[in-house]
């Protein structure tokens, strides 16, 4: 068993920066199994010769933001340079917990990659829950592991239970499972989890729609729109996971296509909104995978109330906590790219009212179907 | 040999008198700087219907110059038996012993003070002072108290000075002469040995004895054997000083930390107590602290050391007993300070008894807290792992699950040839699989920086250095819990 032991190599830090540098230039090239195979056992050397050393071990994890509240936009906010580093050491107790959830969380990522087997979050929470303790904690523990990676969640082999929602004049393939929507456009399929992996896509669609909500997915399932209209429709059922947006950008960088959002006129629906066009800040890391500039805001505007004439009962007081939101998001940089958006939100938290995509319903069951999705993109009306 | 504590006697009025007249008799010593002898003789006499006792504290020390006219108004609050309080004594060079009688009892203020015919030295050549007083007092109570004074004075081992205690019972069995006892080792007739030195020596015999009169230590915590041993008593010491008002002050601090292995046998002296007693001596003389000072003691981020100070108190001895809250089991912490000035600006002290009473130099609380610390610190430093911080102790608890997960890292990792490396690198063998082993290396290597970050606070301010060469050094500030809005509910 004699093998000649290399030394560890000191320079690791900066090969394992430099590295990473270049990747985030353009797409990340050094994202597979055994690329970070090698980059788990880099950071453990770095690990075990700190020690070794007799000092802390020390985690240095650049931070990203998705936005901030310069009003110049000048920040880089969004884009995929890292805003100033933290930390993570055994100088305070947080950091020791977060170093603690972060190895742990890294020894069940490195098995998962050797033996090429996908987790989902959920299951690596259940093999430590009392150390964990809250499923937000091991959230927390995977961003950290992609950006001290440099690579997406789905890299590390860790997936999520996708809740979106597709259907329309597409049909694809996601490893042995053929998805064809194409038979019957207005019937619902489930966002694919492994999107990497979804191939063969095939589309007459002339645009793409995304509504915020599963109810008015449903509306527009029920009322057969794919029939009759030829687009795809997908619905992240509220804030967007991130198959569904993985997916979402797929389809607008493979098929070319327009791109439309539907929610509603609410600081929430915004928020919804922008999450699809500039990203989370959660996931700011990865934000240029997972944005999609293209997207077109459809409605619902401050001003179809009245021109749709909803009537004063469908007209809900904004609340405290509504206002506040809304007047947190005008501060946000990135609004500084779509003035109209931002004025839109301005023109909503003027007027003091919200109101709910549903309410286009109240004078007839199929206006959204047979009159303002259609009118709204024939004239042009949208932002 | 009684092993009373301090506790058992409080102190009469009586005691504190001759505690500051043994004060004052220990500076003449000092000041003659040649050795010298205290002796404090306690005599019952049984010749009256109520047993009266002779107190009789000698020196062979420099001259007295008692000046009781001005201070005599200070005994009053003093109750002696017939009144009188009868001081001899004598300089080198003087050729005959000076005699004062003070009279308490008399009402005209001027007759209260006379100076007795002296008495002849024939020619020989020898100074010291002796002073005598009576009183009511129970000789048992008396003999507790200066016991357990003079027991704790000699934890000064003040350099030159031997002292010891010589009771006279008179009982009925005709006279006998106890010798309670007399210190006068090697080491305190040495020259070289530093007021620090001489106070850690004494200290650390006061530890091992915890303080009882016994002549030996207590066999049961510290045999023979392992007096010295390194993790039993750990010692760390401070001498801080500052000028003020063109006298250099000179604080020093003794912090003797003792853990026993086990819990102490029956047959262990020790007062069951975990509460620290703060020894506090000022020019040379053990005294009462005050509240301010106890103040400042219990303001000591005692926290940087992993203790807690649960309550904090002037006991009925005048020290103060700090209380703690988590103390580590077997444990035990002694405080000793001694304040004194570097010159000898108290010399008026060594003749006039009195005013040590009355006017107590009032050292720097600042400068007594920071030498504390400072000693804590030295203690903390020396003794690895020792008075770890709260901070350090709560993080130390991270440390075996960091070691399962790192050695899990390189352990479950299908790369044996990454697995030789690290193991090179914990100089383990290259294919140690034994994961507990691996694990305990690593846990002891965190356990280790952890204690080198709390030994060196300062350090842990600096930048820590980056995983990354060559990235940005902004660092931004954000909060823990910062977590986006809405952030909980999406991105399942």
């Amino acid at each position: 068993m004699a093998t000649s032991i290399k030394p560890l190599n000191s320079n690791l830090r900066s090969f394992f920066w430099r590295e990473s540098e270049l990747e985030m230039a353009g797409k990340r090239d050094h994202t597979n199994p055994s690329a970070l195979l090698n980059k788990i056992k880099d950071f453990t050397r770095s690990l075990v010769l700190d020690l070794s050393n007799g000092r802390s071990p020390v985690v240095t994890l650049g931070r990203y933001r998705n936005h901030c509240s310069d009003p110049t936009g000048n920040c880089g906010c969004g884009s995929d340079q890292c805003k100033g580093v933290e930390v993570i050491s055994l100088q305070r107790e947080f950091h020791a917990r977060r170093l603690d959830v972060l190895l742990r969380v890294l020894v069940i990522v490195q098995k998962l990659l050797q033996e090429n087997k996908h987790g989902s979050k959920r299951d690596i929470y259940y093999m430590h829950p009392s150390v964990f303790s809250d499923q937000t904690v091991v959230d927390r523990a995977i961003n950290d592991i992609c950006i001290l990676l440099r690579c997406s969640r789905h890299n590390l082999n860790v997936v999520s239970v996708g809740k979106g929602l597709v259907m329309g004049w597409l049909r694809f393939s996601e490893s042995e499972r053929t998805f064809d929507c194409l038979r019957r456009p207005s019937t619902a399929h489930p966002v694919p989890v492994y999107v990497e992996d979804v191939m063969d896509i095939v589309s007459v669609a002339k645009y793409i729609l995304v509504v915020e909500k599963e109810a008015v997915f449903n509306r527009l399932a029920n009322d057969r729109f794919c029939d009759t209209n030829r687009c795809i429709i997908i619905t992240g059922r509220g804030y967007p996971d991130i198959p569904t947006r993985r997916f979402l950008r797929l389809l607008v960088e493979k098929l070319q296509l327009p791109v439309y959002c539907l929610v509603d006129c609410d600081p929430y629906g915004f928020d919804i909104l922008t999450t699809y066009r500039f990203g989370s800040m959660q996931m700011s890391y990865d934000t240029i995978f997972l944005r999609i500039p293209e997207i077109r805001w459809l409605g619902a505007f401050p001003s179809d109330s009245k021109k749709y004439q909803l009537p004063e009962h469908c007209l809900l007081p904004l609340t405290t906590e509504d206002k506040r939101k809304a007047e947190s998001m005008l501060s946000r940089c990135y609004l500084q790219q779509a003035p109209i958006w931002r004025s839109e939100l301005e023109t909503m938290l003027q007027s003091g009212v919200k109101f709910e995509i549903e309410a286009l319903s109240v004078t007839s069951i199929s206006l959204l179907s047979d009159e303002y999705i259609p009118s709204k993109l024939q004239g042009g009306f949208y932002i | 040999m009684s092993s009373s504590s301090s506790s058992s006697s409080s102190s009469s009025s009586i005691q504190k008198l001759c505690r500051n007249l043994i004060g004052s008799a220990v500076q003449r010593c000092r000041m003659s700087e040649s050795l010298c002898r205290l002796s404090v003789l306690v005599k019952q006499s049984v010749e009256s219907d109520r047993p009266m006792v002779r107190i009789t504290i000698s020196d062979t020390g420099i001259r007295s110059c008692l000046d009781f006219k001005q201070y005599i108004a200070y005994l009053f609050v003093y109750f002696l038996a017939d009144g009188v309080l009868t001081v001899l004594t004598t300089g080198l060079s003087d050729e005959e012993i000076y005699q004062y009688c003070l009279n308490l009892k008399e009402h005209v203020p001027s007759k209260r003070s006379t100076r007795l015919p002296s008495r002849p030295k024939h020619g020989q050549k020898f100074s010291g002072t002796e002073i005598t007083l009576c009183t009511y007092e129970s000789i048992n109570n008396l003999v507790a108290g200066f016991t357990c004074f003079l027991q704790k004075m000699l934890i000064l081992k003040i350099p030159k000075v031997a002292v010891e205690l010589v009771v006279d019972p008179a009982n009925f069995s005709g006279t006998r002469c106890d010798n309670l006892f007399i210190v006068g080792e090697d080491i305190f007739f040495s020259s070289t040995e530093s007021n620090i030195e001489c106070l850690v020596s004494g200290f650390k015999d006061y530890v091992l004895k915890h303080g009882n009169t016994l002549d030996k230590q207590c066999q049961s915590c510290f045999s023979n054997s392992c007096v010295n041993d390194y993790d039993l008593i750990k010692i760390g010491t401070a001498c801080d000083s500052e000028s003020l008002r063109n006298m250099e002050e000179v604080v020093e601090a003794v912090i003797i930390m003792t853990e026993l292995p086990e819990s102490p046998s029956p047959s262990c002296l020790r007062a069951s107590s975990v509460a620290t007693r703060v020894f506090y001596f000022q020019n040379f003389l053990l005294c009462p602290i005050s509240p301010s000072l106890l103040s400042s003691l219990a303001s000591i981020d005692w926290k940087s050391f992993g203790l807690n100070v649960k309550s904090s108190a002037i006991d009925e001895d005048g020290h103060a007993v700090l209380e703690w809250e988590n103390l580590p089991p077997y444990s035990h912490i002694y405080i000793a300070i001694h304040c004194y000035q570097k010159q000898y600006p108290f010399h008026f002290y060594a003749f006039d008894p009195v005013l040590i009473l009355h006017r107590r130099i009032q050292f720097g609380r600042n400068l007594i807290k920071r030498a504390v610390k400072t000693a804590m610190d030295d203690l903390k430093e020396k003794y690895e792992g020792t008075l770890l911080s709260s901070h350090a102790l709560k993080i130390k608890n991270y440390a075996p699950d960091l070691a399962h997960a790192i050695a899990g890292l390189i352990l479950s990792s299908n790369d044996v040839h990454f697995q030789a490396e690290c193991m090179s690198c914990l100089q383990l063998p290259p294919y140690e699989t034994f994961d507990k082993k691996v694990e305990d290396c690593i846990r002891e290597k965190i356990i280790t920086a952890i204690q080198m970050n709390d030994r060196n606070p300062q350090r842990s301010h600096e930048a820590a250095p980056f995983l990354f060469e060559g990235e940005s050094s902004v660092e931004l500030e954000l909060e823990e819990d910062e977590v986006e809005e809405g952030s909980a509910s999406w991105d399942l």
